[in-house]
């Protein structure tokens, strides 16, 4: 070691920098490549994925009710596993939002109509997002998705820490006053595995939600994702929902 | 179902302002999830307190050096009941331990605690007592706590000086490894807020940096008020070179944290995301009592002040007092009003950013007032025994001791 | 070595603690736990296992076939016979005890208006009718059959 000199050890580092630059240069520019993820349906079958047209949304707050009916939610203005927003935009820029009893009640007329310049529902739900965020910092596994996609709460092992809850960018889960665990939309799990609709769906009169299976490149569903032009809510956050939305507008959180 | 939860969310949905998700209006994490972070900095600044003497040599706070692992020690041992307490299932909470979930921030925390608990403060607080110990337990007439100490020396009544050099080396390579433990701690409870991105009030880098700050500050300034009081209740005079430096470092701890939160701020102010509108009515609206008056005039510039002029006028040690006693009370408040407004003042506006949800705490039940007002007591009770056990004052100084790692 | 023997008992300890914990997390980790990614495999059974109230457009199908083939030639079609009849895998499953429920006369305005009042939020092509102007007091179904609506 004593031979190995200061002058020496300078070389050795310089050269070791020149060859690692090189390197980095004459590597051609593939980033578009890398930045392609394939998605996970085109790889595992069946793969579940759900849609939301909202230019055919008339805001009846069927697939409210249907839900909670369906999967016994607890019927109280504050736990929803899919609910309607109204939004109501007027001439000065002014945004009105409201969700009467998650849409199951009446929408009342807008007051001054006049100013009103657009107004639309947006049916809002989990998007068993491919990354998650309720599932990843869920501290004991108990939140999960299943292989085919659907992010689930196993009630049997979920602490009630409810970190869940604050981790979800979109509300869609709720601390269950009866059971004590994180609960939240299961995709109607029990019903779509056995070939069923989800409630919501069922219910639907106008079609304006969607669900199916993307790996199967013939369903609805799959020419929905492949042909329509769509958006999911707070993209920046990356979770990547399962949820596309046609007729989204800028307004819509 | 619980009817006095359901009764008063109801209560509480005409309260809502703007919109919220509808599954918002309950405000998840209680008055329990501040204590977690306050009692958890507590330790750390306590802990940091202790190391400024054993790492960088500071001699003037021998004095507290004992006190304030005893300190961190006592407040560790009930960081995490506030957080079983909160849980819906807290039968269930060992899982986090049996099954980790290892991309979860809440769960990895459960290891950083133990390494904490059981590798850095138990051994660092036995190895500095030991010698101690196995004299107690050869003297002492009281039986139960004679049986104690026994247990305590794991059998080894070795107190040979090498044994001691050992234990001293030993106890110095602890602290250092203790130290960057103690900031991971803390700075970690900073992570598991400032890890959610779904949050704009959390999602921060800096969060877990301003957490270590104002941890010091709230851990300096409860060694200080603690070290005071022991000194009036034991009628022993104050080591006055040690209080100014605590003082001292009790500053620099909130200037610190004070300049990054600032800075934070200025940050959120200039960059002007989607969330600023709302962030700017909750710190106007909501948090302006707990936020502006409670934790920046009152917790932060106030005792930047009075300390300030212990710096700078020479005063007389009886005023000196009345300031330090001051400014590590309105530290203290100060830190909790922050731990509050992080917490609390998080959830209080909705993920859509177009409304606020409300909280009321209850007095009674699990996560009321009162069982708050315990998980803080419970601290302090520990600390009493423990200062009953392990007298930190009932010891001749390190020099003393033979060393050569000096 | 006999001046460290202290740190040893210390090293035993931390050992015993170590294999006290794996013991004890070999009996708590649930049986199915890790068998499919980070979670208890049996959950989603429980999932599966739980009970289904909507029964779906098959089912009714099967006993009213009138109504369907009706309800299939009109601008109904699309819609499901739940969609106003409500959640009926109970009277799927009994059919003589549990009835299916109409809506009242008294009520059906309401009903009706429900997905067909004038709004301006809705899609302007949707067909709806101000329920203020509208045939007042009548009730729907005297001029439209909700099976064939026009």
């Amino acid at each position: 070691m004593k031979n190995f000199s200061r002058k020496q050890f300078l070389k050795t580092a310089a050269g070791a920098a020149l060859v690692m630059a090189t390197r980095v240069f004459s590597t051609p520019l593939h980033a578009a490549d890398k930045f392609f993820r394939e998605p996970p349906w085109k790889r595992k079958k069946p793969y579940w994925g759900f849609a939301v047209d909202i230019t055919k949304c008339i805001g009846c707050g069927r697939c409210a009710d249907a839900c909670k009916t369906e999967n016994e939610v607890p019927r109280e203005a504050f736990y929803f596993r899919t609910w309607v927003e109204r939004y109501i935009i007027r001439r000065n820029g002014e945004v009105n939002v409201d969700s009467p009893n998650g849409g199951m009640d009446p929408f009342l007329p807008p007051h001054d109509p006049e100013t009103v310049t657009k107004s639309f529902f947006v049916p809002k739900l989990c998007g068993h997002c491919e990354n998650s965020p309720c599932e990843q910092v869920c501290p004991v596994g108990a939140t999960f998705k299943t292989e085919d996609g659907v992010v689930l709460v196993d009630r049997k092992y979920c602490i009630g820490c409810r970190y869940c809850i604050q981790a979800c960018p979109y509300g869609c889960r709720y601390f269950h006053p009866v059971l004590h665990v994180a609960d939240k939309c299961t995709l109607c799990y029990h019903r779509i595995k056995k070939g069923l609709n989800t409630a919501c769906v069922e219910v639907c009169p106008t079609g304006a939600r969607m669900f199916g299976d993307l790996s199967d490149p013939k369903s609805a569903i799959t020419k929905f994702y492949e042909t329509e032009t769509t958006n999911v809510l707070k993209a920046s956050m990356g979770t990547e929902p399962k949820l596309l939305y046609k007729g989204l507008d800028k307004e819509v959180r | 179902m619980d009817m006095s939860l359901i009764e008063s969310l109801r209560n509480a949905l005409p309260l809502v302002s703007g919109f919220i998700y509808p599954n918002e209006l309950e405000l998840q994490w209680s008055i329990l999830i501040v204590l977690y972070p306050y009692i958890t900095g507590l330790v750390a600044g306590a802990f940091v307190l202790a190391s400024l003497e054993r790492v960088f040599n500071v001699k003037a706070i021998k004095p507290i050096y004992r006190l304030s692992l005893l300190v961190a020690l006592a407040f560790l041992l009930v960081a995490t009941l506030p957080l079983n307490l909160h849980l819906g299932h807290p039968e269930r909470g060992i899982s986090i331990l049996m099954t980790p979930h290892t991309s979860s921030a809440m769960a990895m925390f459960g290891f950083v605690y133990l390494w904490y608990l059981m590798v850095v403060l138990l051994m660092e607080v036995w190895l500095d007592y030991r010698k101690q110990i196995v004299e107690w337990s050869r003297s002492e007439t009281f039986w139960p706590k004679r049986i104690f100490y026994k247990v305590l020396t794991l059998g080894v009544d070795n107190i040979s000086p090498r044994s001691l050099a050992i234990d001293e080396k030993l106890g110095k390579i602890l602290t250092v490894v203790g130290l960057p433990s103690a900031l991971l701690l803390h700075g970690y409870v900073g992570f598991i807020f400032g890890s959610l991105k779904a949050n704009p009030w959390w999602s921060s880098p800096l969060m877990p940096i301003i957490f270590i700050f104002s941890a010091m500050a709230s851990g300096i300034a409860a060694v200080m008020l603690i070290y005071m009081f022991l000194c009036w209740a034991r009628d022993v005079v104050i080591d006055m070179p040690c209080l100014d430096t605590i003082g001292k470092f009790l500053l620099t701890a909130i200037i610190v944290a004070f300049s990054l939160e600032m800075l934070e701020s200025l940050q959120t102010a200039y960059e002007a995301e989607e969330h600023f509108d709302i962030i700017t009515l909750l710190v106007e609206g909501k948090l302006l009592v707990s936020m502006m008056l409670i934790q920046i005039m009152l917790g932060s510039l106030t005792p930047m002040f009075l300390l300030g002029l212990t710096q700078v006028v020479e005063l007389p040690e009886k005023v000196r007092k009345v300031f330090y006693m001051l400014s590590g009370s309105l530290a203290l408040i100060g830190i909790f009003a922050m731990r509050w407004n992080v917490v609390i003042g998080g959830q209080f506006f909705s993920k859509s950013l177009r409304g606020f949800t409300t909280y009321k705490m209850h007095l009674v039940g699990r996560e009321g007032l009162f069982s708050a007002i315990i998980v803080e007591l419970l601290p302090l009770v520990i600390l009493a025994v423990l200062l009953y056990l392990l007298p930190p004052w009932e010891k001749e100084s390190h020099s003393k001791s033979p060393t050569t790692a000096a | 070595m006999k001046d460290a023997q202290h740190l040893l008992r210390v090293i035993i300890i931390f050992v015993a603690a170590l294999v006290g914990f794996l013991l004890v997390r070999s009996f708590l980790v649930p049986e199915s736990f890790g068998k499919l990614g980070h979670y208890r495999a049996n959950a989603v059974d429980d999932v599966l296992a739980l009970p289904r109230h909507y029964a779906g457009e098959p089912a009714c199908k099967k006993c009213h076939a009138q109504q369907a083939s009706d309800k299939a030639k009109s601008s109904h079609r699309h819609m499901s016979c739940e969609s106003c009849h409500g959640a009926l895998q109970a009277h799927v499953d009994s059919p003589k005890t549990v009835k299916p429920s109409k809506p009242k006369e008294n009520e059906m305005r309401a009903f009706c208006g429900n997905c067909h009042g004038k709004s301006l939020s809705r899609p302007a092509k949707f067909p709806q009718v101000d329920l203020e102007e509208h045939n007042r007091g009548m009730a729907c179904n005297q001029c439209h059959q909700p099976h064939q609506p026009k």
